[in-house]
């Protein structure tokens, strides 16, 4: 997986809308800080979708503590906490 | 003593069966003329029952695995921690070295196991009928004019409608089994609550606001409320085994997880041990597992009470299958836009009266104060 920011952050945004569409929901307009959990888009179910998806993705096991807002809680912090962890 | 169950002799033209699918596994208790295991020859497929009444002490052949007739399949025992007999060892060097010539009796007796002399070690300069009966006795052989060595069922006659029969999957044969004992054990019934979800939703979202949450924690914080009113009324946690109330001492939490088509009922084990957190987070990490498909044996069995949700998919109501030897499963339903939500239960009512699961469900439609 490509580890440019803009590389993840279109990747993370794909997936979301991916997920989005499942659920019968265009989550084509989310902002890149938008709080995922908070737009409705995509409900709990999916949102551990996404994390699984993110962890396998990024070969980055994450603590379960780990998974709160401030480090996935965006497309943006997703992406940083990507190559924060990777850096 | 630990007895053996073994391989049947579906035909007589059929020395081999192939094992398909166990319905069991190590720890349970089965009753005799419970269906273990199915096995198939080139002509059928055909249940397995129990001879009698005890508990898995180990499997002695996989699925897909071939095995011959008479062979063990498993063992069981009165006690969960009986000793399995080792296999035994056939000496060699014995007196018999497998040439001595059988006696009549010792004869008759082969050709009604299908045995080769050789193969039976003797005593002595023959091979006599104790030799062969000891061998019989070691090896779990059981002879078919005494006791059949299995309950046979007959073999259900495919539909009269052009198909093809398909092997179920592993997830596919656990649900197999988990219904299949909601039918033939539990006394199983249902009731429900409607109540406001607004008082539990304002709850959650303080919860997860506090905690800076990813995902909802109304669910987890659900279960784990019920949890603790199963910790605090012991008898919704117990089942019955041979006639008899079987007391759970943990409570360990089933709780589904639809992963892709799968639908995985997870367990969070020593549930009532965890403080919230602690709990919200151990069930967060098997349902990550469940998504991964990375479940381990501990993560997906155990559950002595269980929880299920399907608010995601806005259905009203829903009915659970009780999980073998679990007698009661919480259903969660809330239909968007209806302002209200539901809780109901499936309970076996040989442990569980309808005032018991009543009273759980008003307790549980309220979040803790």
């Amino acid at each position: 997986m490509n580890l440019d920011r803009d590389a993840i952050k279109a990747a993370v945004r794909a997936k979301v809308i991916e997920l989005a569409k499942n659920l019968g929901m265009d989550a084509s307009d989310i902002g890149d800080d938008d709080i995922i959990p908070a737009t409705g888009y995509i409900d709990s179910g999916a949102i551990l979708e996404l994390v699984v998806w993110y962890e396998d993705a990024y070969q980055m096991p994450l603590k379960q503590e780990e998974i709160n807002i401030d480090n996935l809680g965006s497309i943006n912090s997703m992406a940083e906490f990507v190559l924060k962890r990777k850096g | 003593m630990a007895s053996a169950l073994h391989a049947p002799r579906v035909n007589n033209n059929d020395d081999i069966v192939q094992v398909i699918a166990f319905r069991v596994g190590v720890g349970d208790y089965i009753e005799k003329g419970e269906i273990v295991l199915d096995v198939e020859t080139d002509k059928a497929i055909v249940e397995v029952a129990a001879e009698s009444d005890g508990y898995v002490l180990k499997l002695m052949c996989e699925v897909d695995d071939k095995v011959a007739v008479g062979s063990i399949l498993l063992w069981q025992g009165e006690r969960i921690d009986e000793p399995v007999p080792e296999a035994p060892v056939v000496a060699a060097a014995s007196v018999g070295d497998g040439n001595a010539r059988p006696t009549a009796k010792a004869r008759t007796l082969l050709k009604e196991l299908g045995l080769d002399a050789g193969a039976v070690p003797a005593s002595g300069e023959r091979l006599t009928l104790a030799d062969v009966e000891s061998y019989i006795a070691a090896h779990g052989i059981q002879r078919r004019d005494r006791t059949p060595a299995v309950t046979v069922s007959a073999q259900e006659s495919l539909p009269d409608v052009p198909g093809q029969l398909v092997d179920l999957s592993a997830e596919e044969r656990g649900m197999l089994i988990t219904v299949s004992w909601h039918r033939d054990h539990a006394a199983a019934t249902y009731l429900e609550v409607e109540y406001d979800p607004k008082a539990w939703e304002d709850h959650a979202a303080a919860y997860a606001h506090a905690n800076k949450l990813m995902l909802s924690p109304l669910l987890p914080l659900l279960a784990y409320r019920y949890v603790q009113l199963v910790k605090a009324s012991p008898r919704l946690n117990a089942t019955v085994v041979n006639g008899k109330r079987f007391q759970y001492q943990p409570v360990n939490l089933g709780f589904t997880v639809q992963a892709g088509e799968t639908l995985y009922l997870t367990v969070v084990r020593d549930a009532d041990t965890l403080e919230t957190k602690q709990f919200i987070e151990n069930l967060g990490e098997v349902q990550r597992h469940a998504i991964q498909r990375k479940l381990s044996r501990e993560e997906t069995s155990g559950a002595t009470i269980a929880f299920s949700s399907m608010a995601r998919w806005n259905v009203s109501r829903h009915i659970p299958i009780l999980p073998p030897y679990c007698s009661l499963m919480i259903a969660h339903a809330a239909p968007k836009g209806s302002g209200r939500a539901v809780l109901g239960a499936s309970y076996d009512h040989r442990v569980l009266s309808g005032f018991d699961v009543a009273r759980l469900l008003m307790e549980l439609a309220k979040p803790p104060v």
